[in-house]
Order: C-alpha cells, then sequence, then structure tokens
C-alpha cells in the first residue's frame, strides 16, 4: 500500500500548474458543491428543487438508483478532493503523478454520463418532460446543469491538463464559454436571475473590457469610465424613445452608441493628454462627475432631466421580443462580448497593441522611439470608450430606462475592481474579474441572508439564521477587496508583466513632466 | 563633406541654470563623432535637445538643411534621429523582440482596423517585422533572449537591446547615450566593432562617452564640452594635445590616461 502511494505522490516532480489551471480546477469542484447543495439553499423559500441525490433515492428504482448514486458520490468526492490534495502537496513542493490525471479525468466522465443518465431517469419516471416547461414551484434542474457543467469542465481541465498548462487562455475560453452560454438554460425556471445575469454580467463584463483598454494597455488610470457608458447609454436612448420621437433599431444604434461614446472619449482624452498616474485620475474622476450632472441639469433638453429617459424601445428579431424573451439579450450581448474579445486580443498582438504597452512602460522611450503618444493615448480612450458605447445602447434596451443615477462613481469604481479584481491588462482576466464580481458581489452577498436562514433552520441553529447580513454587504465588499490586494495584487489572472512589476514597484515619469510642460 | 546634422548656437536654459549656451558644430555623412565632457557638462541635455524632448532656449537645428525646432520627438526619429539613453530606458515588461518591434511602429503600414481584424496585410506585416526584429536581435548577439523581458537581461545585453531597437527605426544618424558605460573590456571591443560596422553600412553615429579607449579608438572627430560651452573641437589627436582640455578641463592626472590609452 505505501509503496502505492509513493507511486502516486512522486516528491521531486517540477511543479507546472498556472493560474488558469488552479482557478479551472477549483470552479470545476464548487459547481459539484453547488449543484450538491442546491437543493437545500434555494429548498424551503423559493422555487423548490426537483433533481437531486435524495429525490433519485426515493424516485427511482431503490436499487440502480442507488447504486448510480454511489458511483456518482465517489466521482464527485474525487472531484471536489483532488483540488485540496493538488494544493496541499503543492504548498510542500510536490505534485501529484501524471497517471492521477488519468483517474480524475476518468471519474469526472463517469460522473457526467451518470448524471445525464439519473436525471433523464428521474425525468422518464416521474413523466416530466427533459427541457423546461415544469409548474412553477415543482422543480428546477438548475442543480443538474451545474452538476453536469461542474463535471464536465473537470474532465475538460484533467483530460487535457497539458493543453491547459501550455495555452492557458485558449483553454479558459473553452472552459468559460459553454458556461457563459447555457447560464440561462442552467436558470431557466429563475426568470429574475437570468434578468440579473443578462443586466449584470454582461454589461459588466463588456465595461471591464473596455476600460482595461485604457488603464491595463495603455497604462492610463482612469476613474471617470462611467461617463462614457452615461454618454453610449443616453446616445441611443434618445434615438430610441419616444422622447424625441426617434426610433432606431438597436442593432444600428450600438454601432452609433460606440461612435459616439468613441468621440467623446477622444474629446475628454485630449485635454488629459500630459497628465499621468494620480493627476489623470483626478481629472477623469472630474469628467465622471460632470456627466451624469450635465444629465440630472437636462442639457440642451436632450437628457429628461433627474428622471432621465424612460420607454426605450425593445428590440424585436422575427417573432423574437427581447422585452418578453430576456434571455435573448443576454445571448446577443454574449456574442458582441466575444467579438469585442477576440478583436482586442488581436489588437493586443498586433501593431497598436504594442505601441499602448510600450507607452504605459515608458511614455519618453515611446516618443523617443517614434511613437505618436497623442493619438496613441487617443485611439486608447476612444477605443476603450466605444466598447462602453456598446455596453451603453444594450443597458438602456434591457432595463427600458436610463436616468442619471445609473452612471454614478460607484459604477466606475466597480468596472475598475473588476479589472484589478480579475487582472489588469490580461483579458481572460477581466471576463474572470466580471463573473467573480458579479456572481459575488452582486448574487452571493445580496442573498447570504436567505442561505444563512435556510442554513439555520436546518441546522435547528437560530444563531445563524439570525445574522442580519444586509447590514454587511460593504463591509464583507470591503474585506474581499483587502483581502485579494494582500493575496493576490496582481489579481486573479495577472497577465504575466503585471505580476513581475507589481514586485518591483517602477513608475515612470511622463514625457511632458520630462520637457517641462507640466 | 556635406553636413547632415547641424547645431547652430543651441542654448538651452532651465530657470537660472545654463546647461548648453551657444553650442555650435555640424556632423557629417557617415562620420563617427564623440561628445566628452565632465559630468553635468550639458551632453545629455545637448541630445536631449537634438532628439525633441527638451525645447531650445535658443538657436537652431538642423537636418539636413531643414530646422528641427519645435518638433515633436516622433517626428524627429521619422526624419532619421534614433537614439539611445543614458539610463537605460527599454520597455521594461516587454519582451526583447517586442522592444525592437516597437521601433518598426512608424514606419509599418497597419491601420488599427487591420489589426483588429488580423487582416491579411497586417498578418504579413507583422511576420516580416518580427523576422526582422530576430535578425537585428541576433546582430546584436541577442538571440537567445528573444522571448525574454528586456528586464531580465543582464545590464550589459539591455545597452545593446536599446541599440537594436534604434537600428530597428531605420535611422540615418544613430545617437548613443554612453554606450559603454558598464561594459566590459570585451564587451566594448564588440560595440566597437560594432559601431564600425554601422559606419560601413552608412549610418552617421553620434556618442557621448566617458571611456577614452572607446572614444580615441573610434572617432573621426571630438567634441569637448565643458559647463554647456564648447572649448575644444578636433580629431582625436588635436582634442588629446589641445592644452585647454588637457589643463583647464580634464585635469593632469587624465592626459596622462589619455596619452596612454
Amino acid at each position: 500500500m505505501n509503496r502505492l502511494l509513493r507511486a502516486f505522490f512522486r516528491p521531486t516532480q517540477k511543479i507546472t500548474a498556472t493560474g488558469v489551471y488552479t482557478i479551472l480546477v477549483i470552479a470545476a469542484a464548487a459547481m459539484v458543491l453547488l449543484g450538491w447543495f442546491l437543493p437545500w439553499f434555494v429548498g424551503p423559500f423559493s422555487e423548490g428543487v426537483g433533481f437531486s441525490p435524495q429525490d433519485a433515492i426515493s424516485t427511482a428504482p431503490t436499487g440502480i438508483g442507488t447504486i448510480l448514486l454511489y458511483v456518482t458520490g465517489v466521482c464527485m468526492l474525487i472531484v471536489l478532493l483532488s483540488p485540496f490534495v493538488e494544493f496541499t502537496l503543492r504548498a510542500r513542493h510536490r505534485a501529484l503523478d501524471v497517471r492521477w490525471d488519468m483517474v480524475r479525468a476518468a471519474a469526472s466522465v463517469v460522473g457526467l454520463v451518470l448524471t445525464v443518465v439519473v436525471w433523464i431517469l428521474v425525468r422518464w419516471i416521474n413523466e416530466e418532460p427533459l427541457f423546461g416547461a415544469l409548474p412553477n414551484g415543482i422543480t428546477t434542474d438548475s442543480a443538474v446543469w451545474l452538476e453536469m457543467y461542474g463535471f464536465g469542465l473537470a474532465a475538460i481541465t484533467y483530460g487535457l491538463k497539458r493543453l491547459v498548462l501550455e495555452r492557458p487562455n485558449v483553454m479558459f475560453v473553452v472552459g468559460v464559454l459553454p458556461f457563459g452560454v447555457l447560464l440561462p438554460l442552467m436558470f431557466h425556471q429563475a426568470p429574475a436571475f437570468v434578468l440579473w445575469a443578462t443586466q449584470s454580467l454582461a454589461i459588466y463584463m463588456l465595461l471591464g473590457l473596455g476600460l482595461n483598454v485604457v488603464v491595463g494597455f495603455a497604462g492610463l488610470l482612469d476613474l471617470g469610465y462611467a461617463a462614457f457608458f452615461a454618454i453610449g447609454g443616453y446616445a441611443c436612448a434618445s434615438l430610441a424613445s419616444p422622447i424625441h420621437g426617434v426610433h432606431i433599431s438597436l442593432w444600428m444604434l450600438i454601432f452609433i452608441g460606440a461612435a459616439i461614446a468613441a468621440t467623446f472619449g477622444a474629446i475628454l482624452g485630449a485635454p488629459t493628454l500630459r497628465l499621468r498616474g494620480d493627476y489623470l485620475a483626478i481629472v477623469t474622476l472630474g469628467f465622471g462627475e460632470i456627466i451624469p450632472d450635465l444629465a440630472t441639469n437636462n442639457v440642451f433638453g436632450l437628457t429628461g432631466g433627474p428622471n432621465g429617459i424612460s420607454g426605450i424601445d425593445k428590440p424585436v428579431v422575427g417573432s423574437v421580443n427581447f422585452g418578453f424573451n430576456p434571455q435573448w439579450f443576454y445571448w446577443s450581448l454574449l456574442f458582441f462580448s466575444v467579438v469585442v474579445v477576440i478583436m482586442l486580443l488581436n489588437m493586443q498582438r498586433a501593431r497598436i497593441g504594442r505601441a499602448w504597452v510600450a507607452l504605459r512602460e515608458d511614455e519618453v522611450a515611446a516618443a523617443a522611439t517614434g511613437i505618436n503618444t497623442t493619438t496613441t493615448k487617443l485611439l486608447a480612450f476612444a477605443i476603450g470608450a466605444s466598447v462602453s458605447g456598446l455596453a451603453g445602447a444594450f443597458y438602456g434596451a434591457i432595463v427600458s430606462i436610463v436616468s442619471p443615477d445609473d452612471f454614478q462613481f460607484a459604477v466606475s469604481i466597480a468596472v475598475l475592481s473588476i479589472i484589478v479584481l480579475g487582472g489588469i491588462g490580461n483579458i481572460s482576466g477581466v471576463i474572470l474579474g466580471a463573473f467573480v464580481l458579479t456572481f459575488v458581489i452582486f448574487w452571493a452577498l445580496p442573498n447570504l441572508q436567505e442561505w444563512s436562514a435556510t442554513l439555520g433552520h436546518t441546522f435547528n441553529v437560530p444563531a445563524i439564521s439570525g445574522i442580519d447580513f444586509t447590514r454587511y454587504t460593504f463591509i464583507l465588499y470591503g474585506a474581499a477587496l483587502i483581502i485579494m490586494m494582500l493575496f493576490r495584487p496582481a489579481g486573479l489572472l495577472p497577465s504575466r508583466a503585471r505580476k513581475v512589476e507589481l514586485e518591483s514597484g517602477i513608475e515612470s515619469e511622463s514625457l511632458a513632466a520630462v520637457q517641462g510642460r507640466a | 563633406m556635406t553636413a547632415l546634422l547641424e547645431l547652430d548656437s543651441v542654448t538651452k536654459q532651465f530657470g537660472g541654470l545654463l546647461a548648453v549656451s551657444s553650442v555650435s558644430f555640424s556632423i557629417g555623412e557617415r562620420e563617427i563623432i564623440s561628445m566628452i565632457g565632465p559630468n553635468g557638462a550639458g551632453k545629455t541635455t545637448a541630445f536631449n535637445c537634438v532628439t525633441g524632448l527638451f525645447p531650445l532656449t535658443r538657436g537652431d537645428i538642423r537636418l539636413d538643411g531643414h530646422s528641427l525646432g519645435g518638433l515633436p520627438p516622433h517626428r524627429i526619429l521619422r526624419l532619421g534621429i534614433a537614439r539611445t539613453f543614458q539610463n537605460i530606458r527599454l520597455f521594461s515588461y516587454m519582451t526583447a523582440v517586442d522592444n525592437v518591434m516597437v521601433g518598426a511602429h512608424w514606419w509599418m503600414k497597419a491601420r488599427v482596423w487591420d489589426g483588429a481584424l488580423t487582416t491579411p496585410r497586417s498578418r504579413r506585416e507583422e511576420h516580416a517585422v518580427e523576422q526582422r526584429a530576430l535578425e537585428l536581435l541576433d546582430l546584436l548577439g541577442l538571440a537567445n533572449y528573444a522571448g525574454n523581458y528586456a528586464r531580465e537581461l543582464p545590464y550589459g545585453l539591455q545597452r545593446r537591446l536599446e541599440i537594436a531597437r534604434a537600428l530597428a527605426t531605420r535611422p540615418r544618424l544613430l545617437l548613443l547615450d554612453e554606450p559603454a558605460a558598464g561594459l566590459n573590456p570585451q564587451e566594448k571591443n564588440e560595440l566597437m566593432a560594432l559601431i564600425a560596422r554601422l559606419r560601413g553600412e552608412g549610418l552617421t553615429v553620434f556618442l557621448i562617452e566617458h571611456d577614452m579607449r572607446v572614444v580615441m579608438g573610434i572617432s573621426d572627430r571630438i567634441v569637448v564640452l565643458d559647463h554647456g560651452e564648447k572649448i575644444a573641437e578636433g580629431s582625436p589627436a588635436e582634442v588629446r594635445e589641445n592644452p585647454r582640455v588637457v589643463e583647464a578641463y580634464l585635469g593632469s592626472g587624465a592626459s596622462q590616461e589619455m596619452r596612454s590609452a
């Protein structure tokens, strides 16, 4: 037995795990765990749960159901425990033997297959249809989706471990994109959740991607990014609502909104060209305050004052009215996000991307190497703003109303938190940051109350159910950010450069400062 | 000899400090010219004036007879004047090959949209420029470091990487600010060979240098600055014998060193 163990735990193997691998492994385990526990979480208060291991025991023929369930349970345990084992070993500078990867991958595949089998069995026994159309308050199959996704992610991560380590960004997309696409299906019986996902996740992801161009690539700290979001949102709202009697299709508006926001990005960027670091941050902060104030004061009678613009058109494609099918908002946003991600990745690798990084690293050397710092900075502002213009167009169409309150300073800070949390300058990091921030901060924290109450009831501990988490939301938010900065200052998925840079902490000076102009 | 670069009573004043005072000289095509002088003599300031980092207080700088006055640094570079910095200014967290490719930025033709959509034009150009950058790295003996961050390179190699980046801009005139500083004798020999080779390929080289062996070994002419003023100009032999340089400025100990060099 000892020899067998030693064969599997080889002490001297080189440790090659990367951030993406770690995150995929943890995400898989978390999904599996969440799927398992979801029945308890949503049990007493919301719509009930159909599929759960308990259900499988009670409804399937005892023999088959129990055996399947025990096997699934073992697979689940392997997926759940392997990150712990692996990271404990890594802390001691050891690594799991490669053979374990095959074992874990096989366990994940078996788990995936069995989950599907049990799910179909339960449905067949209960004579229910496979997808949706279940009476409200009886069943949801969110748990199954989470379970399947967790096992699938684990199978990909462990089975293709070498690919994950060699091409982390590609595999990150392969792992995350299906989750993004299936999100509304997973929660198709919780429309409120879908709407949440539509509004927050995709919008914030786009905003994060746009701000990342300015802050991450070009190194220009922008604290007023919500201003461009506001400009895009208001521009599109006034062109698709009764306020001016103009009704343009959303699919045209996203380009118009992006163009208008880009123009304003360049205009607002121009006065800040000589500034860097703290000074730039303060000026952009000012812009971030001015734009919502202009909207409140109904500038030129365009913005509708404090009440904003309401009654924004819902897009209709064929027979699908997005107003009644909010998940289509989500999917179209996802589509545009993917397009934006691809274009930004291309730009990052191309001529303009190099110029931005050169500007970030050393503005004086960049100028002395032939880069026009003025146009390069303005391009960063304009391209960054255009993405938020696109987000603004969708935002207005989704919530039907834009008002100055939607574009306050807190929005700029939330978007900045996303890219800082995820990893400044790294597109995968920004996507992950949007996921984490929207899931944890906007969904988990507000729901803590309900969950703790459920937990307290289940285990009969009144002290747990008595905690009023709504009071502590911002404390928890702040604590999460502080912990992040202490333990992973470069973000969850740091860009390679950023990781080294933070360890050395060198600031570069501005060209204008060297020339004596600022 | 036609003058490539002309400094015409160039003056740069910082508040009460006269950093460069009415300095005039000219550099001919395919010449190697050195500027020497004690610390604080205004050598790097003169470089910064030529490359447009500092606006001139008075005077004029002409390239091929056209004034460079008021042009921003990137425009001056595009006219053919590239430089390196005394305190190395590489893009620390870019790879060596990317650093050199930044040098190619201004003459690349791909627009932003080409890059965003990775059009064939952008892809072809990126590939060609990358090959060119790798050739330059190879020329400077950096081929094995192409994928390393500039910051990770040893000091001597960082100096060479700066030269590679400057060469990628297709300059006519190369300004080197203390290229031999911190190099060992072997590396200094390689540097001298490289400068001679660059001149052979049609480049004009203008350098600031403290190392007398390098200065005396490769320069066609030497300009001596002290307290912002030009106190001597001439061939290495002339400058070496110039009493003003030797006595008033370099000191007697240094004159010994120059003779032995």
